[in-house]
């Protein structure tokens, strides 16, 4: 394959036409409720071509792949695959026309045999698909044992099967959503000469991805995308990573902008309120790290790199494979979340209508329920708590009707105000917010800070995880980044700026000091 | 040898040998037991039984479950009972008892496969609708006087076997066959093994629950023409209790409540095993009256080592995902942490 610049213009929103042009999307705009999430998408992909796909969490590139596979319709622009306008609007149609989607999680019957998963749906006869299935594993050079149970399948194994049901569909595109996200690093290796094998036959790949060293290691094309816009595409020989994380970032970067003027802790005179040490569990290894009173330590990191596994960990909720975490002098490894809670740690979970709140609960019992113990022995004192609910509520400025609100029914924000009242009131030395405005509206986000802010200046230590690195800039006294289960730097206050942090969160960062190697 | 060893991983052949193993015990006890006139009279009362276990095993395969085949049968046998009983031809009552069968199973699948009801609630609560609508049928009296050729039906056979267990059993082995070699009996396997996945490949989740509670619905209306049959009469309470055995033949029969693994030969099996328990006790000489409380045992310990193994399952797998992510890292070493 010769080196193509697919698109000249993106501004203009022509494109040049190749004749082996796969698929061509044209000006695709989506809005869900008012949130607009494409905001004029131009992207082709031809034959032989592997088009990386990097975007963070929010950018649009999952809806961007529904639409391509007719699970949502546009609002506006359109589709072209092969030449021809797609109109469909039925997954099985843009499967018909040689799309298949490897979600990123295989999507597999584990009681039924790696055959009989690949030939499901299908409306020939079972004889005749197997022929086809065998000629095709020959022709590929895979080796496959057709009779095994799906689920006793590893994830790059199922990750196989996901792609032979695509190619047996005779796909001539496939997308693949993160597709070495669960993947060790010989299954990485095995998967690449795969993909290696599908561009030799002129198959087309999206290919979107979190790692951006894969990028230069498997693709031909790269497009960024960031708020619903492509930002940056072309040829991959053409672009530096450091041109890549820079396509990653908002294009006025105020850099170390802060708008919450606050000193930093004395770190010289503090002893850490809180330390991991070596810790590992499911998702994360040897993490150490320390928290010290009155801080606010940034946690930064793409999706998937272990931070939520992290904090609920400790937090009680999964097993701790090694090391040890000490709140003050106490070791708190491995204790149950109530314990854990008792000892002055609380969680505000990243989910928050899954995990966060009671939603047919009103606001007192939603502010009340962590603290259940301290309003009575038997019978509850509801004075007690209405008097401490109304305390939360003019503290955070929660906008409510009357504490017999419905959680349900408040805004984004508000739920979040009132969870984090809750949390307050349990009287935790140590808070752990992980994405704390997620779904939260831009004034609300706002208020969120300002809490965050008090909530430091009164002496509480804060965690803060969050994948919006100009939250983590705004308010962090430290940041540490994780990076694929592992923490691969820690930034002082004079380091922190979003291009920093995105480059290590992608696991770029050249620490030009010590000239570390990456 | 192989081909012994793939007999015995599979999950029927633990009902086959339970079945065998339990026999052979209680006919060491009681050699009456296993004489073949009294093995070909427990097979012959687990006709009904077994309609029904093939019927709930379609819904079972696709994750979900049918509380209601209890009231369907006994509805559908009180009108059976009165349409013979007053002369009516026998294809006509057939045919009414299916349609009854079918108005109760689309309702269910309607409920459970468009509106997203909770199967367990929507049948519950259908199943005592049908139990009230056939008090208002029957008036909350017997229905008695079936024609005696009408009962003799059940009893004509061969070689002690009769033509409606035979017929059951090869109606059996048909649907087994549909299951297990087309495509369209593939779906509801797939369907109930996951149904995001089924979603992914467009299969067609809804129609493919819909159907399943009508076969359900419809074996329950079929296995009521046997019912009336073998009994002869009807109470407005008949049918009562029926949709446990059921279920219990199918989990018994190694037909997993979560869905997509078992059989159509392993619920023929548990069908049988749950019509033999009553008998089982009068041999052994206790009352059949704890008939209910093993086949609640039964079904229990089963159900709750099929939840284990398969929350154990899903850890283990959700803990190998995410241990996968922190290898690639050791082994590649991309990164330092200066910590």
């Amino acid at each position: 394959m010769g080196a193509r610049i697919m698109l000249e213009n993106i501004s203009n929103g022509k494109t040049i036409k190749h004749e082996d042009t796969l698929l061509s999307v044209h000006d695709i705009r989506k809005s869900f409720a008012r949130n607009q999430v494409l905001k004029g998408i131009n992207l082709d992909v031809s034959e032989g071509e592997v088009l990386a796909l990097i975007g963070g969490n929010g950018a649009g590139k999952s809806t961007l792949m529904k639409i391509i596979m007719c699970i949502y319709r546009q609002d506006t622009g359109d589709i072209y695959v092969g030449g021809k306008k797609v109109t469909s609007s039925k997954p099985l149609d843009a499967m018909e026309l040689g799309m298949y989607l490897v979600p990123q999680e295989p999507m597999l019957f584990p009681n039924m045999s790696v055959e009989e998963n690949i030939i499901v749906g299908f409306s020939e006869k079972p004889g005749e698909l197997h022929k086809r299935l065998v000629d095709l594993l020959k022709q590929l050079g895979w080796e496959m044992d057709l009779s095994r149970k799906a689920l006793t399948l590893s994830i790059a194994e199922q990750q196989l099967v996901e792609l032979l049901r695509g190619l047996l569909r005779n796909a001539k595109l496939l997308i693949l959503d993160e597709p070495t996200s669960a993947l060790t690093f010989n299954e990485v290796e095995s998967l690449f000469k795969i993909i290696n094998d599908l561009k030799k036959k002129n198959i087309g790949i999206i290919y979107i991805t979190h790692r951006l060293e894969e990028v230069f290691e498997i693709a031909t094309n790269v497009a960024i995308m960031r708020d619903g816009i492509i930002t940056l595409n072309g040829p991959v020989k053409d672009f530096t990573r450091e041109m890549l994380v820079q396509g990653l970032l908002p294009p006025d970067v105020k850099e170390n902008k802060q708008a919450f003027k606050s000193k930093l802790p004395d770190y010289k005179n503090l002893k850490p309120i809180f330390s991991l040490k070596d810790f590992s569990g499911y998702g994360f290894k040897n993490i150490c790290f320390d928290v010290y009173p009155g801080e606010i330590l940034g946690l930064a990191g793409v999706v998937g790199a272990g931070r939520t596994e992290l904090a609920t960990t400790i937090f009680g909720k999964d097993s701790v494979l090694g090391g040890k975490a000490y709140l003050g002098m106490e070791d708190i490894t491995g204790m149950s979340t109530a314990k854990v809670i008792e000892n002055g740690i609380n969680y505000v979970p990243e989910d928050r209508r899954q995990d966060g709140i009671f939603k047919i609960g009103d606001i007192a019992l939603n502010t009340s329920c962590g603290s259940l113990k301290k309003l009575g022995k038997f019978f509850m004192n509801f004075k007690v708590e209405k008097q401490f609910t109304d305390k939360y509520i003019n503290d955070l400025h929660i906008k409510v009707t009357g504490q017999d609100q419905l959680i349900g029914s408040l805004s984004g924000g508000n739920q979040q105000k009132v969870v984090i009242a809750r949390i307050l009131a349990t009287n935790p030395k140590l808070i752990i917010l992980d994405e704390p405005t997620r779904g939260i509206d831009a004034s609300a986000r706002g208020d969120v800070y300002t809490i965050i802010n008090k909530l430091k200046d009164q002496g509480f230590s804060v965690l803060l995880i969050s994948s919006d690195m100009e939250e983590i800039v705004q308010l962090s006294d430290r940041v540490i980044t994780m990076f694929q289960g592992c923490i691969n730097h820690t930034f002082q206050k004079a380091d922190i700026n979003q291009n920093n942090l995105m480059s290590a969160a992608f696991g770029v960062y050249e620490d030009k000091k010590e000239g570390a190697k990456i | 040898m192989n081909t012994i060893k793939k007999f015995i991983n599979r999950r029927e052949c633990t009902s086959i040998i339970f079945l065998i193993a339990l026999y052979v015990i209680v006919g060491l006890i009681n050699p009456t037991f296993i004489q073949s006139d009294n093995i070909m009279l427990c097979l012959n009362g687990a006709t009904v039984y077994t309609i029904c276990a093939i019927g709930m095993a379609f819904v079972i395969f696709t994750g979900e479950i049918d509380a209601s085949i209890g009231a369907t049968l006994g509805l559908s046998a009180a009108v059976v009972a009165t349409m013979v009983r007053d002369g009516k031809p026998f294809t006509l009552t057939v045919l009414v008892a299916v349609c009854i069968g079918l108005v109760i199973g689309l309702i269910n699948g309607f409920g459970v496969a468009v509106l997203k009801v909770p199967s367990i609630i929507m049948t519950i609560g259908i199943n005592s609708i049908v139990r009230g609508i056939s008090y208002v049928y029957t008036g909350g009296a017997w229905v008695e006087n079936v024609p005696k050729n009408f009962k003799e039906l059940s009893q004509q056979g061969i070689a002690g076997l009769s033509w409606m267990y035979i017929g059951t059993i090869i109606i059996m082995i048909a649907i087994y066959m549909f299951l297990a070699k087309t495509k369209r009996g593939r779906y509801f396997q797939a369907v109930g093994d996951n149904e995001d996945g089924a979603t992914h490949l467009g299969l067609p989740v809804t129609g493919t629950h819909l159907i399943s509670f009508v076969i359900c619905a419809v074996c329950a209306s079929l296995a009521s023409v046997v019912f009336v049959s073998r009994i002869g009469f009807v109470t407005p309470t008949s049918g009562n209790g029926y949709e446990m055995k059921a279920i219990a033949a199918c989990v018994i029969g190694g037909i997993s409540l979560s869905g997509g693994i078992g059989n159509m030969v392993g619920a023929t099996f548990g069908a049988l095993i749950m019509a033999s328990i009553s008998r089982i006790l009068v041999f052994l000489g206790f009352s059949s009256n704890y008939d209910n409380t093993i086949t609640g045992i039964l079904l229990i310990t089963i159900v709750v080592f099929d939840a284990v193994m398969q929350h154990r399952n899903t850890e283990k797998a959700r803990r190998e995902r995410l241990s996968a992510r922190t290898e690639t890292v050791a082994e590649s070493k991309v990164v330092g942490g200066n910590m």
